[in-house]
């Protein structure tokens, strides 16, 4: 089947509903990268949540907060890095008086088992260190598995918006004309994918931070982010402002991390609407 | 969620504050047990401080992201539940809570109260039949031919009125965000 002929079952396959050879077919289209399918059931499931709001209103038990957040503290406490323990320094050998007629054979034997020991100790030694060394080239290695997997399928997200008809593109100028052009698009359910490319690098110090200006009222902050190394920007943020009580968009430079308000003058604006 | 993805602990308390009623209420209605539901729920907002970079990555609002993962979790309560009931093949021994106690208007979110409203009216301007049905695949987890067997109507009609109902919802969502 087509994504087309799928359409029309998107709803029904976000409920769970479907069955058979219909699911299998929609389930064979999702595994695609880039099939239109992924967009189109990412929308329904949004709209299938809506349902949500139909279960009778209920009170959660007063005490479920507080156990939400000891539970959290809990895990905080857990994951908080524990010191490693630190080796015991290995007793000093007692100093005493000898057994005078301490037989050589003993003495050699003593030595070879101490060569021994010293050298199983060193091959210990040796080994916990290659072990510790493979096992922090996993962690990176996986860090950097999810860090790719992350820009993956964030830029997934950021062609869905940006492809939807739905999505309303608005083209942010700078205020320096040196600069590139920033683009944003407005999708009413998505939120907001931003794009631009050749960007400058940013100290680390710094950030940049996306602004909807409401027709009334403050800036309100979309996101935070900061070009790639290859000068890029890719990403979806989502919006809490309805589409029409949208005056502006506004992108400033503020400390690492953001701020409560705009800092600094606008680099890049559009008007919306 | 920028704030908990930073183990803001007060940032998890304020989403509790503006989604625990309506994720429960979900939740609730789903697992008909109160004990269950308060697990469930617990459960919801741990993974959603623990995997806030799983939302980071999927960005979009969060408000659908969190109903869809408490239906999930809801629904895998109740299948386990019917699986063990099918299995002991005698009555459960769980206190069913035929509804749950409504409670006045919350304050605060004009716009989720608002979104509520417009889809209980929805719900409740369809046939009771249809209405059913919906209810039926999105609160019970059952599939279209698992409702016709539950309500002893034809496949045909169940799919019909599922289509058509979604299709109601669906235009009415369009509206509200127009």
């Amino acid at each position: 089947m087509t994504c087309e002929q799928l359409a029309a079952l998107y709803e029904e396959y976000a409920l769970g509903v479907l069955e058979g050879e219909e699911r299998a077919e929609m389930d064979a289209h999702l595994a695609r990268p880039g099939d239109q399918c992924i967009h189109g059931v990412a929308e329904a499931r949004w709209m299938v949540a809506q349902l949500s709001h139909a279960a009778p209103a209920a009170e959660p038990p007063a005490a479920l907060r507080g156990k939400i957040m000891n539970a959290v503290k809990q895990t905080a406490a857990k994951e908080t890095p524990v010191v490693s323990p630190i080796e015991k320094a290995k007793p000093e050998p007692k100093i005493g008086p000898q057994r005078a007629a301490f037989p050589m054979w003993a003495w050699a034997a003593a030595a070879a088992l101490a060569l021994i020991t010293g050298y199983t100790v060193r091959q210990m030694n040796t080994q916990n260190t290659q072990l510790a060394e493979l096992r922090k080239q996993m962690k990176l290695a996986a860090l950097q598995n999810q860090t790719l997997q992350n820009q993956l399928d964030m830029n997934r997200m950021v062609a869905m918006v940006m492809t939807s008809p739905d999505s309303m593109p608005v083209k942010l100028m700078p205020k320096d004309t040196k600069m590139p052009m920033v683009h944003a698009y407005l999708h009413p359910h998505m939120g907001m994918a931003i794009t631009a490319d050749q960007m400058p690098t940013m100290p680390s110090a710094r950030t940049l931070q996306l602004w909807i200006v409401p027709k009334d009222g403050k800036p309100v902050s979309v996101a935070i982010f900061h070009p790639d190394s290859a000068g890029e920007i890719a990403l979806v943020a989502p919006v809490t402002v309805p589409k029409n009580e949208i005056a502006a968009l506004a992108v400033t430079d503020e400390p690492a991390g953001g701020s409560p308000q705009p800092t600094t003058p606008i680099a890049w604006m559009a008007a919306v609407n | 969620m920028e704030r908990i993805l930073q183990q803001d602990s007060t940032a998890l308390e304020a989403l509790y504050d503006r989604y625990g009623r309506p994720v429960y209420s979900l939740v609730l209605r789903i697992a008909q047990n109160p004990a269950s539901a308060e697990e469930i729920v617990q459960d919801i907002f741990l993974q959603l401080w623990r995997s806030a970079d799983r939302f980071q990555i999927s960005r979009g609002p969060l408000e659908p992201w969190l109903f869809t993962m408490a239906r999930n979790r809801a629904l895998d309560f109740l299948r386990l539940k019917r699986e063990k009931q099918r299995r002991r093949e005698d009555s459960d021994t769980d206190v069913i809570v035929p509804s749950a106690v409504v409670r006045p208007d919350p304050e605060g979110d004009i716009d989720q109260s608002r979104r509520a409203e417009k889809i209980r009216a929805l719900l409740t301007s369809l046939p009771e039949a249809q209405r059913h049905a919906i209810e039926l695949a999105f609160f019970e987890g059952l599939t279209h031919s698992e409702i016709a067997e539950a309500t002893g109507e034809p496949l045909g009609t169940v799919k019909s009125w599922i289509r058509g109902g979604l299709l109601k919802l669906r235009e009415s969502l369009g509206e509200a965000s127009s």
